[in-house]
């Protein structure tokens, strides 16, 4: 019975194996030759990387908004599973998981600067990306054009305004939940200055 | 006319990542609107997990959802080992199939209960519950815990299985199997349940796939769509079972799906323990994975749970992103309550399996134009509910006949 539990320490070592899988992806490459087809800018940018799952580099507003509409009108991606918001340095990254009958996984990516991080919100497309996108807003500070008014959604009502906690320079060591405050080091202090 | 009344029912509970508030707006016994408020509860997991190492991770992720907890531990583990190009043993992936599968068996158990409360019809929530304490049993046996197990970790399981436990699973799943015939008995051919559960909770096939809606919900919808089958994980691709749909589109499916998917769950439990494989049951893991991005879906007792990590190359992720089945099943409570009654919201919300105590308050605040304020908690809604089918339809579930035999 002592023989059951494993040493956590013992498991870990520091060179990734990394093993070739050999399966098919026709599908996949199938949708990967329209798409490309249908769009030529977007030669080379598409991964599949297993079977079920195509995932884009990120593409400018534009781009995007045309690729997503071919993907829903002439390949079937019917099925919104849900928003990532990432943060990628001065942009904000979005990835789409958008899925056809066949089961693939688009994982449609979307860069907008921090600066001015507007994109279109899917909400009349997919009914179900509304609590996805809400979610955006609060985190991030994406600005969702077209979103349909509502409660914010997760952040508290009295959360201070301008903090998006799902950015990479918001550190919830700063944050009071008493006095629901953020405290950064005194700005004045260079970058660096924190402990 | 009747006067519209505002009901919201919610939202405050610390166990699951979204508790909700549903704002109800009635007409006479008719529900014409609902709102539902979510956050109440943010933990910022996500956030946490991107200044602690992967393994420490893990252990804040398996407590995502106290039910689905080895569904959320097996999805990150899964994110972890493509990530790194490590393969699990043959071993590892059964015992993981098998602990998922006891899960799913007594969060279904669960379900049975806290639905059969909600129609009034207490006996069978004591009878699924005792029967849920057998899983529990055999859950903190194998691994320690009745919930939050622990099993998991990237690359592998943490504790392997014996032949005593074995034999236990195996005399339990005999006594379970009995239990279960008599429930599938009972949701298939019991009129009574038939007359308090059919046609409420309306969610047509086009209306699941277009609202997002996961598991037995959709399931019950007739969407054939369960990972297991769709992307299969871990023993899935090996382990024989049928995807489990119904074409109620109702409350009634839901819980003739969920029924009739611990008859599976037994099967396959009964398959890994005989064809379990020898061998290692982890495989080395390294601390540092290479940079990447993975999107990684699970089939949890309620439905898909998606996981999407990218790693950096250290050994903290740079993006956890965790999405449970009850997140993606809102969508579709929202249209299932308009226009069904207010006996019936109780059980069409406790239908999609919600981390159910999220709604265990509740006030009913008339108009303010007309004056008085009224104020309902759960229970008294839920009373309600049982007494308006008693006293409207003729329709009470405690007066189900029970078997005369104690199967154990």
């Amino acid at each position: 019975m002592t023989e059951n539990k494993i040493d956590m320490a013992a498991m870990v070592v520091d060179d990734p194996v990394v093993e070739e899988v050999k399966v098919d992806i026709s599908r996949e490459e199938t949708i990967v030759a329209r798409v490309t087809e249908r769009f030529p800018y977007l030669l080379g940018t598409l991964t599949i990387q297993r079977p079920g799952r195509i995932i884009s580099n990120p593409l400018q507003r534009e781009h995007f908004e045309e690729v997503l509409a071919y993907l829903i009108s002439e390949q079937s991606f019917y099925t919104f599973h849900l928003v990532i918001g990432v943060d990628d340095g001065d942009d904000l990254g979005f990835i789409y998981a958008i899925s056809n009958q066949d089961k693939i996984v688009f994982l449609l990516k979307e860069r907008a600067p921090k600066a001015d991080p507007r994109i279109r919100s899917l909400c009349d497309i997919f009914p179900n990306a509304l609590w996805h996108e809400r979610e955006l807003v609060d985190l991030f500070g994406a600005v969702l054009e077209g979103l349909p008014p509502g409660p914010t959604y997760p952040l508290p009502d009295n959360w201070p305004a301008g903090n998006y906690p799902m950015r990479k320079e918001w550190n919830p060591a700063y944050f009071d939940n008493k006095t629901m405050t953020y405290n950064p080091p005194a700005p004045k202090n260079t970058e660096g200055g924190a402990e | 006319m009747a006067e519209k009344i505002t009901i919201p029912i919610g939202p405050q509970h610390p166990s699951l990542k979204e508790p909700a508030c549903f704002t109800i707006t009635m007409e006479g016994e008719k529900v014409v609107n609902a709102v539902v408020g979510l956050g109440y509860n943010h933990r910022g997991l996500e956030k946490a997990c991107e200044s602690r190492t992967y393994i420490q991770d893990l252990y804040i992720i398996e407590r995502v959802c106290g039910i689905c907890s080895h569904a959320h531990s097996t999805a990150f583990c899964q994110s972890l080992e493509y990530l790194a190009g490590v393969e699990i043993p043959q071993r590892a992936a059964f015992i993981r199939t098998l602990v998922a599968e006891l899960e799913r068996l007594h969060s279904h158990l669960l379900w049975l209960g806290v639905g059969a409360h909600e129609i009034g019809f207490d006996t069978l929530f004591m009878y699924t519950w005792r029967d849920r304490e057998k899983v529990l049993d055999l859950l903190a046996t194998l691994c320690g815990n009745r919930v939050n197990y622990g099993i998991n970790t990237p690359g592998g399981c943490r504790r392997d299985l014996n032949d005593e436990e074995i034999a236990m699973i195996r005399k339990a799943m005999n006594e379970l199997e009995e239990q279960v015939k008599y429930y599938t008995e009972l949701a298939l051919n019991d009129t009574i349940l038939a007359a308090r559960l059919s046609g409420i909770g309306k969610l047509s096939h086009d209306d699941a796939l277009r609202l997002g809606a996961v598991g037995p919900v959709s399931r019950a919808s007739g969407v054939p769509d369960d990972v297991r089958a769709i992307d299969p994980y871990a023993a899935y691709g090996i382990v024989p079972f049928k995807v489990i749909t119904d074409d109620h589109c109702d409350v009634f499916g839901r819980a003739v799906v969920r029924v009739l998917e611990m008859q599976e769950s037994i099967k396959m439990i009964r398959f890994c323990l005989d064809n379990l494989p020898s061998g290692e049951i982890a495989a080395k893991f390294p601390r540092r994975i290479p940079a990447g991005e993975v999107f990684t879906r699970v089939e949890a007792p309620r439905g898909e749970d998606t996981h999407y990590v990218r790693s950096n190359g250290t050994d903290k992720p740079d993006r956890v992103r965790v999405r449970a089945a009850t997140e993606a099943n809102w969508h579709a409570v929202r249209h299932m309550i308009e226009g069904d009654m207010l006996a019936d919201v109780p059980i069409i919300i406790a239908a999609i399996d919600p981390c159910y105590s999220c709604t265990d308050r509740s006030f009913v605040v008339k108009d303010p134009l007309t004056g008085k304020d009224k104020q309902m908690d759960w229970g008294a809604l839920r009373q309600y509910g049982i007494d308006w089918y008693r006293k409207e339809r003729g329709v009470d579930p405690s007066r189900i006949p029970l078997p005369g035999k104690r199967f154990y």
